[in-house]
């Protein structure tokens, strides 16, 4: 398949505005509309794209973490270890060994045999495995409490790496790969695949695994000095 | 309600042609066992893969006592499967003793050897990759496997007892 035609799936306007925006859910809700996964009334299940979208929101989040320790490096400032393990820990424990393991169960394998996105589905897998491993050695350099010059620089790109593969990744599969999924899949199916989901991040984290998760990464913007969304507003 | 009145005959093959309709219709057919093979990877040397040359991988965690990788960890590791009381054909270099069938926790049936519970990657796109190897992953390292039932094990990775 060409890779033209990959990235253009048969994706009604419909499905990819059901595709899993958390906005549009949590708008048309307060409007009273349905957007149930084909439920009767108003639901607070989480369709199984806005599920993946949403922890897609701690990657954001610990990627942007990773932005500060780059701009620290850049200054020649100590780089806070302890911080930058902690969300390495969080993306290798949760990112890349359950929502991608999602990702590979449940979403991709759909798509493959229905013969949509099949290149682009490569792409993310090896992306996948090519995280796991800059994974693997962040947190590896990571382990001392300082680093060598050598080492500085070894995370820098490995950091840099990440955070240029993982942005576009994941912007893929939230504005393509997942409303393709929801396109595809009947409303029953999609029923039962977000209950799955529930079920899964509850027996691997608990039945809050998704607020533990989010604390986690608040607690890091909180050591880095980066927690208080208000300072990101440009002056104009 | 429509009543049948034709004869006993036709009325059974009738009725066998829509069992087997609705049989293929559930995507049930003959299972055959998968293949355990045997390639050579460059810095691996000789070890096992499926019919289709895909590496297979074993989980430390897995102990030699169970399949231990399921849900999400199954979609990134998806396991040879086999049918129930089935295990798989032994392809050339492989030990057929060694090998057998583990019942997952899912229900399925999975190959095994020297009772380790039997992967492929999913990251592994083509034949012959070995991207998983020495992968520390949803709670334990995934190595390759020789034909003799051993794990290939990078230096400097963890001890862990086999046998």
């Amino acid at each position: 398949m060409s890779r033209t035609g990959d990235e253009a799936p048969r994706v009604s306007r419909r499905g990819v505005l059901l595709g899993g925006s958390g906005l549009l859910v949590g708008a048309a809700a307060t409007e009273g509309a349905n957007l149930a996964i084909g439920g009767p009334g108003p639901s607070k299940q989480l369709t199984p794209g806005e599920d993946l979208m949403r922890e897609h929101g701690v990657l954001k989040r610990i990627l942007l973490t990773y932005r500060n320790v780059l701009e620290r490096q850049a200054a020649g400032r100590p780089v806070p270890t302890a911080a930058v393990h902690d969300g390495a820990t969080m993306i290798h424990d949760y990112i890349e060994g359950f929502h991608e393991g999602l990702e590979e169960a449940y979403v991709f394998p759909p798509l493959r045999q229905a013969g949509q996105l099949v290149t682009t589905v490569d792409t993310l897998l090896v992306q996948h495995a090519r995280g796991r491993r800059l994974t693997a050695r962040i947190l590896d350099t990571t382990s001392a409490a300082s680093l060598t010059a050598a080492a500085n620089v070894q995370l820098a790109s490995d950091l840099t790496a990440f955070v240029r593969m993982y942005e576009p990744h994941e912007a893929r599969e939230d504005t393509v790969v997942f409303p393709a999924l929801r396109e595809l899949l009947s409303a029953s199916r999609l029923r039962a695949l977000a209950d799955t989901f529930v079920a899964e991040a509850a027996r691997q984290f608990g039945p809050d695994a998704f607020t533990d998760m989010v604390a986690r990464v608040a607690a890091i913007e909180e050591t880095l000095g980066i927690a208080n969304l208000a300072e990101f507003t440009p002056t104009v | 309600m429509a009543r049948w009145t034709g004869k006993p005959l036709l009325r059974a093959l009738v009725l066998l042609a829509a069992c087997v309709t609705l049989l293929a219709a559930c995507g049930s057919k003959p299972v055959t066992p998968p293949t355990v093979r045997t390639a050579t990877i460059g810095g691996l040397g000789t070890i096992l893969v499926n019919a289709q040359g895909y590496t297979l991988y074993m989980f430390v965690p897995d102990a030699q006592r169970g399949v231990t990788c399921t849900g999400a960890c199954a979609g990134t590791w998806p396991p040879l499967k086999t049918a129930a009381g089935k295990t798989a054909d032994a392809g050339p270099g492989v030990q057929a003793a060694l090998l057998g069938a583990d019942k997952s926790p899912d229900g399925s049936t999975v190959v095994t050897y020297n009772r380790w519970p039997l992967y492929t990657y999913a990251a592994d796109i083509n034949p012959g990759d070995v991207v998983g190897q020495g992968l520390d992953l949803n709670g334990g390292y995934w190595y390759v496997m020789r034909p003799d039932g051993t794990p290939v094990v990078p230096h400097g990775a963890p001890p862990f007892p086999t046998s």
